[in-house]
This record gives structure tokens, C-alpha cells and sequence, in this order.
């Protein structure tokens, strides 16, 4: 079934009475009188959105009428704990249709419309999402800001990113998300997808929303901030972001502009075309933007690692100056390394070397990370094993092993044996489940409190959450790097009967990740349904005991 | 916090999931959607996975199949050259790409001399076309399915052999949609 002329007669009308629900409401009810009492109607715009930053401000609806920086926050939160799931969602059947050697349940059309949606959600949607949400809801309150303002601008991006993401679930492309030419050109069904120019223009509202976001975040660091705070004295989770937000500035307008590119191809070829010898032009264009992303989503995770990790040890972080050293050469050396995507697609052997050498010098920024947090955990009095403290730890160790996985796949030689290989797929799932996911629900646990307005979670099942999640990873992932170094391809539905142990443990370990974070789902509705009992403060934004 | 608000976001969430994912799967030609016809006699058809041909060594290289139907037919296939192939059947006088109408896809594999079964019981008699996806236009044939007719094969090469319907092949793992597909090079060997 496609676009039928009644479904989209059907959908917009729903669609439009949303709107118009949706808008009575905002001209009917004031929030900020509700949270800021009647002093509220003496106050300009500007004025009460400042308050309302500052306020600890729970997970509400009233935030989709509200265009102060906490609002926003809560709004991205929300959303891409959504697309977390619509995505985790189709990697779960992913796995569940690999289980035998000939795909059981998917056809292979299916299969890529999944690992397309699957990519494409959990990158765009889920890791930026959860960046911009935790930079909105974050930054005012570390950064103590003076002001609130572009609170328009603030909303717009963010409806932007929820019509990309929509455009990206609609379109069904088959086309995976890095969207190379000759492929995503072909619009049918057995091609890049009838509608996958429908994800080209989803992508690129996604990427215009972070590029606007990540102005705005340096503006609320260096602009914004009180000035009490000198600027060798901001958090760690400040500059990680400072350091991502450069990274997409510089960035996505190539992606941008690539992905326009594109779009005009499919009307009239000209860009991109083989007679034009610029085939690979698209691939590098997009790569330019496409490697910086997988930092740019790791990135505020370190911050918050360098944030919680002292809470939680009882001492502050052990060298916040090589913290920052490290953050900053991440974001340098992070936006050079691109071209190691691109090994065995004829750049040339200089150019390999050259790939080659910049991906093995990020090792040093990530080493510095890596025992910067040890040395932090060594010099520890007394850890508490909290579920957030679990998290960060899990995210350490997994960062450690994707990251080595990582540092063989620089190598160009090895590259060309393993690069079509699960090892890849399993590179980079150790570090996305491991540190941006695992992180990002870590900090979820530690904003519990605030995030529900005094509720506490449920311990017991927040441990079991994390001990599927850990659990999970390690089958999923470790099997596929064992299975990948044997040679098992990706991105295929179905794969030669040799390599059925490694994935049918694959599936298993993916089943266990969801049921986890379904126990995460299942665990904040429950408690946070039971009745407040504790302050809404938080040890990230509070000078308040960690628990 | 409302209370309704995280019963809200759960239900929220799980329906945006289930529907999105109901959607990614909601695509021409639905799931598996070939089922196989029952079958009351078994034959063998040998064929070699060359670039030159499915027969690549005679002088007819793509045989023309008649078979009949309520038959099991097992494809031999044997790698002859060490290259990628597929074993692919559609319905119809040509090759098709979209592969929501190939009713048999396996991937031969590249070691030489490997021998690869694939079973298959047509459900419904007519002209189907089997080829090779990496290889369209030097190894492709035709297979007529009869709905009445006695088998004959018009390739000497491409020998049809009569076993019993209780050959140990069809002990192999049935999975919907690819027939049974079984990976040896010897009796002892099936993974």
C-alpha cells in the first residue's frame, strides 16, 4: 500500500483537527500563570521565560505551549524517547527475521526498509534528539543564564525536527541512511524506496533543527552566561556540548547542501551523475557530515559522564583542564577522519594513509577521557553503585571495547577484510547502546526527581533494566564481532547457515536490549504515577547529595 | 507531575512504535507470500553455478526445465567458478527485479565444488524463469510447470532423476518462502 488518495484525504483531516485542538488549547490556557502565579501577567515574555529556565521543570505536556530553553528540553526528551522506541522496534524484528539462515518472517525488501528506518530514526532521531534535549533542559541551569530569549526560533526548529522525523518514518526509504547515489536515484520499490526523496527532506529539516540549536547553545555558553561564572570554570558538560555544536556548524550545511544536491538529481541528474565522474561526490559530501554526527552523538555523552561520575565517587573530576583538552581535540581530530568510511572506495592510498593516521589519533583525546575517568574512580573514597553510577560504569567499559574495535577498523589493510562485516555493525553498537543510550537513560535515573516532579524510581527494576541492557549489548555485540571477523556480512536479510550461531545469539542478546528498555518504559509510567514523596532537585543541577 | 501524564506517554509511545512498525511492514507484496504446493514425487535437477551458463559445458547452457506439477523439485546446484551467484525463480517469461515477485532467492556459496539444494513445489502450473541476479543475461532459463503432462527435459545435461519422496533431503529445516535449503558437500555434512 502506498499513498492512497484516501489515506492522505484521511490523515490531513486528522491532522488538521489536531492542530486546531491543539490550538484552542494554547489560546485558552495560560501555563505560565500556572507555574509562575499571578506576578505572571506583569511580566514581559523574555522575563518569564527566564524564570521558567531556571525553575526544575518536569516531564508535561504544558511544554509543547511554552517556548522557554527547559520546555524545548522537555519536548526533544520526550520525542526521541519515542523514536528510541519506534526505532529499537525495528532492529528488534531485524534480529527476530535473522534467526534462521533465509529470512522467516521479513522479505528483503522489508528487511531494508527496517535497517533504513532503524539507522535513520536512532541517529537523527533518538542520539540528536536526546542532545538537544539535555543541552535545552541542561545548559540554562549550569550555565546560570541571564537571558531566555529566540524563544520562536527555539519552537519552529523543534517542530522541524518532529516533521523530519515524521517525513523519515513515512517514506519507507530502502535507500539505508547514508543515501549513496546510484541507489537512492532508482525510486522504486526493489531501489531506493518509491519515496525515499520523502527521507532526503526529513534528514535535511533534522539536520537544518540541530544546525539552528547548536548556534543557539554557544549563544546561552558564551553569550548568556552569568557572570559569575569565569569561562575557565564552566562545566564539563558545557564544553561537550560547545565542542558538538561546533562540530554540526561546520558540518551539516555540506550535508545540507549535498542533500539538495540530491534532491535536484532526481528531477534533473546533473550532480552526481557517472558521466560526470562525480559519483563518489555524494559519499564524501555526505561523509564530511556523516562521521562528525557519530562523535557529535558521543560527545555530550562524555559530558555527562565528566558530570556524574564525580556525584556518585564523592571527589571532584581528576583533571578537568585534560577533560577539556580532551573534548577539544576530540572536536578537532573528530572532524578530520571522515575519509576512513571511504577506504575501499578509491580516494587513493595517500589519501588512506592520511584517513588512516588522523583515525588512529583519535585514540589519544579518547585515551585521555578514558583515564581521566579511571583516575577519577581510583582516587575514590567511597563509590555508590547507584543505577546512573551503573550506567556510566557500563558506558566506560563498552566505550573501551567499541573504541579497539574502532582502532582496528583504521587500519586500511584490515578494513577492506571487515568493513562490510558485522565487526563494523558491532564497532558502533558497543559505543551508540553502550554510551549515547546507556548514558543518555543514566541521566534520565539521575534527573528522576525533577524530570516527574518528586517521584523516585523503582530501584529494583531500573537495576534489571540495566542489567538486560549490559547483558544485551554484550551477546549482540560480541557476537557480531566474532561472527564479523569470521565474515558475515551486513546489511542483508539473510546470510550462509555457518554464521546462524552468531546470530541467532545476536537475536537473542536484541530481544533481551528490548524487553529491557521496555522495563525502563514500564518502570517511569509506574513510578511516576505513585504519589511525590522527595524535593525536585537533582544532583546535576543542585548542590544536593547524590542517592 | 499529572498522573495521567506518564500513562499518557507510555500508551503514546507503544502505539507509535507498534503502528510505525506495522507501517515499515505494510509494503507491496506483504511478507512471505509464496507458499508452497503439495507434492506427491520428488525429482533432482543438477545445474552449475558458472558465469557461462547454468549448463556452462554444453552447447544448449541454459536448459529449458519441464517439470510437472505436485512434484518436489531439489535443485542441485553446484559452484563451478568460484563467483558470487543466486539461484532465482519468478513467475513469467522474464527476469523481474522486483524481488517481491521472486518466489526462490538463495545465495550459492563461492567455494568451488560446494553443492546447494534448493527445494521448491510449485503451487501453480505456467512458465517461470530461473536466473542468476549477479549474472542476468548469461544464466538465465525457463521452467514450464505442467499442470498434466509427464516430465521430460529437452538438456541431456540437466538430468532428472527419479528418488523417492522419503529422500533424507526432505528431513532438511523447512523455512517459508525459500523451500528447504541445505548447504553440503557430503551426506554427512549439513549445517
Amino acid at each position: 500500500m502506498g499513498f492512497s488518495f484516501e489515506l492522505m484525504v484521511f490523515g490531513s483531516t486528522i491532522a488538521a483537527l489536531i492542530v486546531m485542538v491543539f490550538l484552542l488549547y494554547y489560546f485558552t490556557v495560560d501555563y505560565r500563570r500556572n507555574l509562575l502565579g499571578e506576578s505572571a501577567s506583569s511580566l514581559s515574555k523574555e522575563e518569564s521565560n527566564l524564570l521558567l529556565s531556571k525553575m526544575r521543570r518536569e516531564i508535561s505536556f504544558s511544554a509543547f505551549f511554552m517556548d522557554d530553553s527547559k520546555s524545548i528540553g522537555v519536548r526533544y526528551l520526550i520525542t526521541s524517547i519515542a523514536l528510541f522506541f519506534i526505532g529499537g522496534l525495528a532492529g528488534v524484528g531485524m534480529r527476530i527475521s535473522l534467526w534462521f539462515p533465509n529470512p522467516s518472517f521479513l522479505t528483503p525488501i522489508q528487511y531494508n526498509i527496517l535497517l533504513t528506518a532503524h539507522g535513520n530514526i536512532m541517529l537523527y532521531g533518538f542520539a540528536i534528539g536526546t542532545i538537544l534535549g539535555f543541552g535545552y533542559y541542561l545548559l540554562p541551569s549550569a550555565n546560570k543564564v541571564e537571558k531566555d530569549t529566540l524563544g520562536v526560533v527555539k519552537s519552529i526548529m523543534y517542530w522541524l525536527f518532529v516533521i523530519g522525523a515524521v517525513f523519515i518514518i513515512f517514506s519507507k526509504s530502502t535507500a539505508t541512511w547514508y543515501f549513496y547515489y546510484p541507489l537512492v536515484d532508482q525510486l522504486t520499490e526493489a531501489g531506493g524506496g518509491t519515496y525515499s526523496f520523502a527521507t532526503l527532506i526529513g534528514v535535511t529539516l533534522i539536520l537544518l533543527a540541530t544546525t539552528v540549536s547548536s548556534v543557539i547553545f554557544l549563544k546561552m555558553v558564551f553569550l548568556d552566561r552569568s557572570k559569575s561564572i569565569p569561562l575557565s570554570k564552566i562545566s564539563m558538560f558545557s564544553w561537550s556540548i560547545v565542542s558538538a555544536a561546533v562540530l554540526v556548524i561546520t558540518s551539516a550545511p555540506v550535508s545540507m547542501i549535498a542533500n539538495g544536491f540530491l534532491i535536484y538529481d532526481l528531477i534533473n541528474p546533473v550532480f552526481f551523475q557517472a558521466s560526470n565522474g562525480a559519483v563518489l561526490g555524494y559519499a564524501i559530501m555526505f561523509w564530511f557530515w556523516g562521521h562528525p554526527l557519530v562523535y557529535i552523538a558521543i560527545l555530550p555523552a562524555f559530558g555527562l559522564i565528566y558530570e556524574m561520575l564525580p556525584k556518585y565517587a564523592g571527589v571532584p573530576i581528576f583533571s578537568y583542564r585534560a577533560g577539556v583538552f580532551s573534548l577539544l581535540l576530540l572536536m578537532i581530530f573528530s572532524a578530520m577522519v571522515w575519509g576512513h568510511h571511504l577506504f575501499n572506495s578509491g580516494l587513493g592510498t595517500i589519501w588512506d594513509l592520511l584517513f588512516s593516521t588522523t583515525s588512529f589519533l583519535v585514540v589519544i583525546p579518547s585515551a585521555m577521557s578514558v583515564f581521566n575517568w579511571i583516575a577519577t574512580l581510583w582516587t575514590a573514597k567511597n563509590i555508590k553503585l547507584t543505577v546512573p553510577m551503573l550506567f556510566v560504569l557500563n558506558g566506560i567499559v563498552d566505550f573501551v571495547i567499541g573504541g579497539i574495535v574502532g582502532v582496528y577498523s583504521a587500519d586500511v589493510g584490515l578494513n577492506a577484510f571487515i568493513h562490510g562485516t558485522y565487526a563494523i555493525t558491532s564497532h558502533f553498537h558497543w559505543i551508540f547502546i553502550g554510551l549515547t543510550a546507556g548514558i543518555g537513560f543514566g541521566a534520565i535515573y539521575i534527573l528522576f526527581p525533577t524530570l516527574t516532579g518528586g517521584r523516585t524510581y523503582n530501584v529494583p527494576l531500573a537495576k534489571v533494566h540495566f542489567y538486560l541492557n549490559s547483558l544485551g549489548t554484550i551477546l549482540m555485540s560480541g557476537f557480531w564481532l566474532v561472527g564479523g571477523f569470521a565474515g558475515m556480512p551486513r546489511r542483508v536479510a539473510g546470510y550462509f547457515g555457518i554464521f546462524q550461531t552468531y546470530q541467532d545469539v545476536a537475536a537473542i542478546g536484541g530481544v533481551i536490549l528490548g524487553i529491557g528498555f521496555l522495563i525502563f518504559l514500564i518502570n517511569f509510567a509506574y513510578s511516576a504515577y505513585l504519589p511525590a514523596k522527595v524535593d525536585v532537585t537533582n544532583p546535576l543541577e543542585d548542590e544536593v547529595q547524590a542517592i | 507531575m499529572n498522573k495521567a501524564t506518564p500513562i499518557v506517554l507510555l500508551v503514546v509511545v507503544l502505539i507509535a512504535a507498534g503502528s510505525s512498525f506495522v507501517w515499515f511492514l505494510n509494503v507491496p507484496g506483504g511478507g512471505v507470500s509464496y507458499q508452497q504446493g503439495s507434492y506427491n514425487s520428488t525429482e533432482v535437477i543438477v545445474l552449475y553455478a558458472n558465469e557461462q551458463g547454468w549448463n556452462y559445458n554444453s552447447s544448449n547452457p541454459n536448459p529449458t526445465l519441464n517439470e510437472k506439477l505436485h512434484t518436489l523439485l531439489e535443485f542441485k546446484v553446484i559452484e563451478q567458478d568460484g563467483l558470487p551467484h543466486t539461484l532465482t525463480i519468478a513467475a513469467g517469461p522474464n527476469e523481474t527485479t522486483n524481488s517481491n515477485d521472486w518466489i526462490v532467492n538463495v545465495v550459492i556459496p563461492t567455494t568451488v565444488g560446494s553443492i546447494t539444494w534448493v527445494n521448491w513445489s510449485f503451487a501453480n502450473p505456467g512458465l517461470y524463469t530461473y536466473w542468476c541476479t549477479v549474472h542476468p543475461y548469461t544464466m538465465v532459463g525457463k521452467l514450464y510447470v505442467n499442470g498434466t503432462s509427464n516430465s521430460t527435459s529437452s538438456s541431456p545435461n540437466a538430468s532428472t532423476v527419479q528418488v523417492p519422496s522419503t529422500s533424507f533431503l526432505n528431513a532438511g529445516i523447512q523455512h517459508q518462502g525459500s523451500g528447504t535449503y541445505e548447504m553440503a558437500d557430503n551426506n554427512e555434512q549439513v549445517w
